[in-house]
């Protein structure tokens, strides 16, 4: 399909401009490790405690650390106006959407494999073997987050303060994604199980679906004047 | 969207709204009976449930313009997106402090995280983000696409923020929600919906009231462009 | 390729950039867009790229809208602006292999591979090929571009002031690639300084002053008194 073509095209590029220079991997893995720093000094985190406040706190670090990422989203096109040469292309506005909601995933996704284990070790949580489902329901709620993250980084590309501008309308819109995620990371922690927190999956997945498709379809009028 | 600009459609329209007002004033604090349980203070409900249903209106509207403004590209639509968000930041205001008003004699708090005050919280911060991007981009058409697309995304959302919460809320039940004010209303006393609707009329048209003032505001600004570029 | 522009017309904010402009150009005429500072040069050719959107009037190609929708249209379209619109942190070689499948130019990875650095070396470009385009002087990456724009062939080509970086063989090198691309029937549009060298090139003269059209020509022999007529015009007599 056409559009996947192109969408693995751009993703392609940007992972290889990633792999050279660096820059949004390095920063989000170490400000993703610093706040789980910053945690132990916050919080107490006996062992009692620390399975309950687990799930927030780490979504508190992938959402700061997401953030972060999406700010730099479009910096690989900054140089030289390369925007505008992608823009001019006859590609699918959909095709750079996906690119970009992908790439932040992967990077996003990279992150977490490392602070995720590196929770379990700082604050020796009991049992590991919730991690691997917990590493799925964190992947779905990466994609909510980087979907409408992806959107509101280009649609406030060129305004002013737009570092705390990103966040300000970004946030207010993540509530299903945050309520959904934890709930569901919660139930896996304590029973190992989804159980009664399967709405929750459904919410989160449907949410997922959604956004997606209307990003693809809005994205032409997302980056226009 | 009616052309309620006519300097005599606003001063019929101004007149209703006051009619309104002083008969839901009345209705509201003198006819309909003290509630049995909570006694005078749930009458602000009269206030507070219409000023939310117009806020979500709001919302409606900056929807709406936001779509034709993006399938158009008429200014008069993002004007009409523009205007519902800044009346809409009002009312979604004047709903938490109501709300909160409320809550001090019913609970003995000023605030609590239930369902209805944090939904109310997060429309606050909705409308709020999309003025602050209206604010922020720098180029006019730019800010208008720019909010368009917030608009319409932040609209889509609005009913899953709405199921997140309100099951976050209640825990242990399974979701059957759209509405868990579970209130009976084949038990209501009439005077109380009376009242309600009274005020709810009162509310929306106050709300179109200051939307048309608003449009002319922002017409004239537009007149006064049109003249500088000539 | 025809090129109708209609009543097009560009503000930003309370600036006009252009005004009631109306351009026919037709295929294989090669058009020098001269003006001073500001008069709308580069607004102009962004338009006519797709890249921004009249405030009012229309871009015709080939007699159909161009619109925000109209991605097969900018298949055929490019802009040339030296230094712009290549990837630093990509080789030369990776930069055109990027762009070309963008452009989806591959008509099998063998052919293109191979036109690929047939250009390159065409460009004078050869021993750079794996260099990244970041380290590359201004001069080559202009060539780089031109490369690029050899591979696609666009039939609107657009050029941003492109002679100020090259060299004397990087000149030649690209009025012959612009001639060759006129002869297969594309507009070829420039935006210039250097006037005497553009109009050298070109086969029609435009001048922009403050946003509108005040001087539309196709060059008549003999050149002089097309040059007289054309000096009488340009604003500040330059030459």
């Amino acid at each position: 399909m056409k559009l996947l073509q192109q969408t693995l095209l751009l993703l392609r590029k940007d992972l290889l401009l990633e792999m050279r220079r660096h820059e949004s991997l390095m920063t989000m893995f170490f400000f993703g490790a610093l706040l789980l720093f910053v945690f132990n000094f916050s919080f107490e985190l006996t062992p009692a405690r620390v399975s309950e406040l687990a799930p927030g706190l780490l979504w508190l670090a992938f959402l700061f650390t997401g953030t972060l990422g999406l700010t730099q989203l479009f910096e690989g096109e900054r140089g030289n106006h390369c925007l505008d040469a992608l823009l001019m292309s006859p590609i699918d506005r959909g095709a750079l959407f996906l690119a970009k909601t992908c790439f932040n995933i992967v990077l996003m996704g990279l992150v977490e494999l490392v602070v995720m284990p590196l929770f379990w070790i700082l604050f020796s949580l009991p049992s590991w073997q919730p991690l691997p489902a917990l590493f799925l329901i964190v992947f779905l709620g990466n994609v909510g987050f980087c979907v409408l993250g992806t959107i509101l980084a280009a649609v406030t590309l060129k305004a002013r303060a737009r570092e705390i501008l990103l966040p300000l309308v970004l946030f207010p819109l993540m509530v299903p994604v945050i309520l959904s995620t934890i709930r569901c990371m919660e139930a896996l922690l304590r029973s190992g199980e989804l159980g009664d927190a399967l709405p929750w999956l459904r919410l989160l997945i449907g949410f997922d679906v959604i956004f997606l498709t209307v990003g693809i379809l809005i994205f032409d009028w997302v980056v226009d004047v | 969207m009616p052309q309620v600009t006519g300097k005599k459609r606003k001063g019929i329209l101004g007149a209703a709204t006051l009619v309104f007002i002083i008969a839901g004033l009345y209705w509201g604090l003198v006819k309909a009976p003290p509630d049995a349980y909570q006694g005078d203070s749930q009458r602000i409900m009269y206030l507070h449930i219409p000023s939310i249903l117009t806020a979500y209106l709001s919302f409606f509207l900056v929807f709406v313009g936001s779509c034709l403004y993006l399938w158009k590209r008429e200014k008069r639509d993002d004007n009409l997106a523009h205007a519902a968000a800044e009346i809409g930041v009002l009312f979604t205001a004047l709903t938490i402090i109501e709300g909160s008003i409320w809550g001090r004699p019913t609970w003995g708090v000023w605030w609590t995280w239930d369902a209805r005050l944090t939904l109310t919280a997060i429309l606050l911060l909705i409308f709020i983000g999309y003025l602050m991007l209206r604010a922020l981009v720098e180029d006019e058409s730019r800010a208008a696409s720019s909010a368009a697309i917030l608009g319409i995304i932040g609209f889509l959302d609005i009913p899953l923020i709405h199921m997140s919460v309100y099951w976050w809320r209640t825990l242990h039940q399974p979701p059957s929600i759209l509405r868990p004010d579970k209130v009976p209303w084949e038990n209501i006393h009439p005077e109380l919906l009376t009242a309600l609707a009274i005020n709810f009329v009162a509310f929306v048209l106050l709300y179109f009231y200051l939307l048309s003032h608003r449009l002319r505001l922002s017409e004239m600004r537009e007149e006064i462009k049109a003249r500088r570029m000539n | 390729m025809r090129v109708t522009v209609h009543q097009l017309a560009k503000a930003y904010g309370y600036f006009w950039a252009l005004r009631d402009l109306e351009i026919q150009v037709g295929g294989g005429e090669r058009v020098a867009l001269l003006g001073p500072n500001g008069a709308g040069k580069t607004t102009l050719l962004k338009l006519l790229a797709g890249l921004i959107y009249p405030t009012s009037g229309e871009i015709r190609l080939d007699g159909a809208p161009l619109t925000r929708q109209a991605n097969a249209q900018r298949a055929a379209i490019g802009l040339l602006s030296p230094g712009e619109h290549l990837y630093d942190d990509l080789t030369a070689r990776e930069n055109l292999e990027f762009f070309t499948a963008l452009y989806d130019r591959q008509r099998g990875p063998i052919r293109i591979d191979n036109a690929i650095e047939e250009t390159l070396e065409a460009v004078g470009l050869g021993r750079w090929a794996g260099e990244y385009a970041g380290a590359l002087s201004s001069g080559m990456k202009c060539r780089l571009s031109v490369a690029k724009w050899k591979l696609l062939s666009p039939k609107l080509l657009l050029l941003d002031e492109p002679y100020g970086v090259l060299d004397g063989g990087g000149v030649d090198l690209l009025e012959s690639f612009l001639k060759a691309q006129s002869e297969q029937g594309s507009v070829v549009i420039i935006a210039s300084h250097h006037v005497a060298r553009v109009l050298d090139l070109c086969t029609r003269a435009m001048i922009l002053e403050q946003g509108k059209l005040i001087f539309d020509e196709t060059r008549r022999e003999p050149w002089d008194s097309f040059a007289r007529a054309f000096e009488a015009f340009m604003p500040g007599g330059k030459r």
